[in-house]
């Protein structure tokens, strides 16, 4: 996996949102972006995953510019999203919940002759899938009827689901007990191991636990780059971020 | 609006019911019976149609008798003007239901809610219009003299209105199967996911439009058989069958059934039209007592008369249990 985003830049009206953004990651790793509120995390996550288009900059994804995809045709390409705020299927359970996905990955999504449920690959996938998220023994209870904690773990399922190579998480613990944040801590580690990650998250302590390495946006600019342990000594970021002097 | 429903047993057995019910009355009943029974299939296809959409991608429209209306009229111009067997003719208004849907679809599929509510609308009184004034189409007046298809050398007259109403009802099954085949297999799985969260859908890859597109396409060709079936039933075709009332009450036959279960939307045209025939041979203001009844049932009974059956089938169940 590959992707370089380079010179970015977005504003809305007169305020420059995001300016001169460079990220790059060419292997299996998790990168965090961190900054406080109005940094322009969101909006840059959502031009990494074609919800927004930046005014100028590229965006390069396995060799492959895809300024110009949608967040439908960039989810085909390999990037998948889980989403700040939950973003599921209400009234279906968690296991149809992972096929459907599972069904856009596997091509078989415009047949309508023969039924999704009695597929075999796709059933075995949705359960494996569901075993890796800790959803197992709730495949039968439908989406809207998990606990919060739950819901934010078949978010991330149904992301994971398509299978991508690049998978973006806004913000995974917004709203979770400690005790959540722990365990999607936990899970979000045993992602990292199979796929490539980019995290948008408020929690300092999340990231430091995820990240490889970590991206410091301030005002729309990236003011620090460096790994969980040189962004925790870093004077520059204490004093523009955590607000440390 | 409830999720589509995928309560097979219930389904089915509903299917066999009415049919069990529309073959014995074909079969003992008289004249007007049986025509009744065609014209009770008939609307039942247009209903499936609207149902389909509804319920499958989240697209309620109010301007589905312009298809209702195309299948008509394309059937009397092929039968009339180029000596086409109806039956083939019907054939043909389904290429064409696919065609202009796909047109018409590609364009209007990514409009929410209230608004492709309103540009089928537009859509469905432009048709409308248009038939009312066309020469070609007759006007007001309509055209008149469509034949059925002639099965003379099966030794079979299916003017007979013993065997045209089965002739109809076997188009009803067809389609009854064809839809629930398609709610099960992953398109119509992918649509109803649509219709919850069409953007969580395009955000693993799913390709919400061209679904959308292929469902809207489906339910037009769907509405334009039972545009067919119907000229061919009455043997004329006026403007008074694309406007939009039409769509209306197809819509108020799905309430009335349940949306989502393929066979509500059956049983809903079925007893909409039966207590319209009724209550207007003994008052003058049915369409109130209609009105009403649809209100009460928009207030109390969500799911229409499919969720009255499934409450009796899980009490059943539960005392089987027991």
């Amino acid at each position: 996996m590959s992707l370089y985003i380079k010179n970015i830049k977005k504003s809305f009206g007169a305020i420059t949102v995001l300016d001169d953004v460079n990220i790059e990651s060419n292997k299996m790793e998790c990168i965090g972006i961190i900054g406080p509120n109005g940094a322009g995390k969101s909006t840059l996550f959502k031009i990494i995953s074609g919800n927004l288009k930046q005014d100028t900059g590229n965006i390069t994804f396995n060799d492959m510019l895809i300024n110009k995809l949608d967040n439908e045709k960039r989810a085909r390409l390999g990037i998948a999203q889980s989403f700040q705020k939950n973003s599921l299927f209400p009234e279906m359970t968690v296991k149809e919940s992972l096929m459907i996905s599972c069904s856009q990955r596997y091509k078989i999504s415009f047949n309508f002759f023969t039924s999704l449920v009695k597929n075999k690959v796709i059933n075995k996938e949705a359960i494996a899938v569901a075993t890796d998220i800790g959803l197992k023994k709730y495949l039968n209870i439908k989406s809207d009827e998990l606990s919060y904690g739950l819901q934010r773990q078949l978010e991330l399922g149904i992301a994971i689901a398509c299978n991508p190579e690049l998978l973006l998480l806004d913000e995974p613990t917004a709203g979770m007990s400690p005790a959540e944040t722990k365990e999607i801590i936990k899970l979000i580690k045993r992602l990292s191991n199979k796929y490539s990650i980019i995290i948008v998250e408020h929690d300092m302590e999340v990231i430091y636990n995820l990240a490889d390495r970590i991206y410091v946006l301030d005002r729309g600019v990236i003011i620090f780059e460096g790994n969980p342990i040189e962004v925790k000594n870093s004077k520059l970021v204490q004093n523009t971020y955590l607000g440390i002097q | 609006m409830k999720a589509v429903n995928y309560n097979i047993k219930l389904r089915t057995q509903l299917m066999v019911s009415l049919s069990i019910i529309a073959i014995v009355s074909n079969i003992f009943g008289g004249y007007f019976t049986r025509f009744f029974i065609a014209e009770v299939a008939i609307l039942s296809i247009f209903a499936m149609s609207l149902d389909f959409i509804a319920s499958r991608g989240g697209m309620v429209s109010l301007g589905h008798a312009m298809f209702l209306g195309i299948g008509a009229y394309a059937t009397a111009i092929l039968t009339l003007n180029y000596g086409i067997n109806p039956f083939i003719a019907t054939l043909y208004t389904i290429l064409i239901g696919i065609i202009i849907g796909l047109i018409i679809g590609y364009f209007i599929v990514l409009l929410d809610g209230i608004f492709f509510i309103m540009v089928t609308l537009a859509l469905g009184e432009m048709f409308h219009a248009w038939v009312f004034t066309s020469e070609f189409l007759g006007g007001s007046d309509g055209i008149s003299g469509i034949t059925r298809p002639d099965i003379s050398f099966l030794n079979i007259d299916i003017n007979n209105p013993l065997i045209f109403s089965f002739y109809v009802l076997i188009w009803l099954i067809i389609i009854f199967l064809f839809l629930t085949k398609f709610t099960d297999s992953p398109l119509g799985r992918s649509l109803d996911a649509i219709r919850q969260n069409s953007s969580r859908v395009s955000s693993i890859g799913g390709y919400a439009k061209i679904y959308k597109t292929i469902a809207f396409s489906i339910s037009a060709a769907i509405a334009c058989i039972a545009g067919s079936l119907y000229v061919q039933l009455n043997g004329f075709i006026s403007p008074e069958l694309t406007h939009w009332t039409v769509s209306g009450e197809g819509l108020i036959m799905i309430i009335v059934g349940g949306i989502g279960s393929v066979s509500g939307a059956i049983l809903g045209a079925t007893v909409v039209h039966i207590v319209q025939h009724e209550l207007s041979n003994i008052i003058n203001w049915w369409m109130l007592v209609i009105g009403f009844g649809f209100i009460l049932i928009v207030l109390f009974m969500r799911d229409g008369l499919w969720g009255l059956l499934e409450n009796l089938q899980r009490q059943i169940n539960i005392r089987e249990k027991k």
